[in-house]
């Protein structure tokens, strides 16, 4: 009867997507309105950012800033993991983020180092950037890479499949100085929850 | 021992899911055919949907061609050429190239020493006389004194298709060597330019006809002097401006290296190169600043940026 466990599991996965698949074979309006119009799994499309080109500037206009985007794919870590790293850089300017990263002691962070120096690099020989410490890093987050899948032998004859864990990590650095978050005093906070209620607006009263 | 039960698990497993399905789908059949108009008949074995993983590095694995198993599962792979590929429509460089002298930017044609200077230079070089008169037992239409405004409206049309980037003209009117000299690193920029007017007409300076490999097999190579205003300014991927500036013109004096293979008789006069005096004035900076190299110190040695001359390059001449 334990082996059934698995077994009624399967067929209930297997019976409920038996039953909503089936009515959608006849209506063919239904397919067509769930056309992807998105771009596919194989396409890089962070890399293509790069690729863009800005008219020139006027003279009056403000300088832009540049922008360079850098990822790596399928690194052999989880995206969990990852996340914790990225979370940690996100506003940090370059030099202060190699510095954490270089005294962490995840793995990730040895191959998110790599990442930021590499970009740091393009981003003086390709992109015009001319101070390598100007930069600050504006966007960093992973992705779920293509998982391996394997066996893992459990005990009675039961078995689970067992995912090799790949992830992508993705940076986006921007020339300049990195912005300073917005600290507002617990007396201005304190002042914006009072104004919050004077705004609110009373209907069907006198 | 595990494997035997897990097999037996699994069958059972998939026995229960097949009555499963079974039962599950004479249900639905049921319920298709009272609400939609659906398919006749449906598969008698669903879709396999359980997933076994490959089995990773079993012990004593046999080696297996994968191309064995490609070929047999019907995938034709293309033929492999290991060829480098070579142009025979231009040569590879400037052969002889002309050695412009010290003086040529400030004499000015106008004044008695430097009219006698141009007359007498090319009349003077007997090897480019007889270039020109190979060049002209092929192109009968080739003469010196229409060839250097054609080879300016060259130079024109082709730093026009550099500017819009239009590679197919672009081609057309400048030598495959000279095109990724043109175009490196240009891709991601924009690039605004403008011929101003020319201060001097343009001359033939030097000629040669060398031919590659075979004997008859002849190119020709004319340089031509030209003496210009032009504005250029390069804006980088962002539109800020990298280099020059669109309102100051400069005085450019250059010296054209125009080629065509003259066997050919579908080939035309394209811009081959460039050639760089040696006495050229330096050109101007790029607007961002750039770090260069330091000396190479040993570890006990320390780096005195006062005393440390900044190494500049030896003034000789190159071609572009």
């Amino acid at each position: 009867m334990l082996t059934f466990f698995a077994g009624v599991a399967f067929i209930r996965n297997i019976a409920g997507s038996l039953h909503s698949r089936l009515p959608t074979l006849g209506g063919a309006s239904q397919q067509l309105s769930c056309l992807h119009t998105s771009i596919s799994l194989n396409s890089k499309h962070w890399e293509k950012n790069n690729h863009k080109v800005y008219p020139p500037q006027l003279q009056d206009e403000p300088r832009r800033p540049a922008e360079v985007y850098h990822s790596r794919r399928q690194i052999k870590y989880s995206k969990d993991k990852m996340w914790y790293l990225a979370k940690m850089i996100r506003g940090m300017s370059i030099d202060e983020a190699i510095a954490q990263l270089e005294f962490n002691d995840k793995k990730g962070a040895k191959i998110m180092k790599e990442v930021l120096l590499e970009a740091q690099e393009m981003a003086v020989k390709n992109h015009n950037v001319e101070y390598k410490s100007n930069l600050y890093v504006a966007e960093s987050f992973s992705g779920k890479g293509k998982y391996l899948k394997r066996i893992r032998y459990h005990g009675r004859g039961m078995f689970g499949i067992m995912d090799k864990v790949y992830c992508h990590y993705f940076v986006k650095l921007v020339e300049g100085v990195p912005p300073k978050p917005e600290q507002s005093t617990s007396f201005d906070q304190a002042k914006e929850y009072v104004q919050s209620l004077k705004n609110r607006t009373i209907i069907h009263s006198l | 021992m595990t494997t035997g039960k897990m097999a037996a698990s699994i069958t059972r497993t998939f026995g229960v899911l097949r009555n499963a399905s079974c039962s599950s789908l004479k249900n639905s059949e049921l319920v298709l055919d009272i609400r939609h108009p659906g398919p006749l008949f449906l598969p008698v074995r669903t879709k396999k949907r359980y997933f076994i993983p490959p089995a990773v590095g079993l012990k004593g694995k046999k080696e297996e061609n994968p191309e064995v198993k490609a070929r047999a599962a019907g995938i034709v792979f293309r033929q492999q050429y290991f060829e480098r590929p070579i142009n025979i429509a231009c040569s590879a460089g400037v052969f002889d190239p002309y050695v412009p002298p010290e003086g040529d930017a400030r004499l000015s044609s106008l004044s008695k020493e430097g009219l006698k200077q141009r007359t007498e230079q090319l009349r003077q070089s007997a090897a480019s006389q007889l270039a020109i008169r190979k060049i002209k037992e092929h192109d009968s239409q080739f003469s010196t004194k229409t060839f250097a405004e054609q080879a300016q409206e060259i130079f024109i049309e082709a730093h026009d298709a550099l500017t819009h980037f239009n590679k197919e003209r672009l081609h057309s009117l400048v030598t495959e060597r000279c095109y990724p000299e043109m175009t490196r690193g240009n891709r991601y920029k924009t690039i605004r330019w403008k011929f101003v007017e020319s201060l001097e007409p343009p001359r033939v300076v030097h000629a040669r006809c060398p031919d590659m490999v075979t004997k008859g097999n002849l190119y020709g190579q004319v340089t031509v002097r030209m003496h210009s205003k032009q504005t250029l300014a390069i804006y980088d991927r962002f539109g800020r401006l990298m280099l020059g500036s669109e309102e100051q013109p400069k005085d450019v004096l250059e010296y054209l290296v125009i080629e065509r293979h003259l066997i050919n008789p579908y080939s035309r006069w394209r811009l081959h190169g460039k050639i760089v005096p040696s006495w050229a004035p330096p050109k101007d900076p790029v607007i961002k600043t750039v770090a260069i190299p330091g000396p190479e110190l040993k570890p006990w040695e320390e780096f005195d940026p006062l005393s440390y001359e900044v190494p500049k390059p030896a003034a000789v001449q190159w071609n572009k």
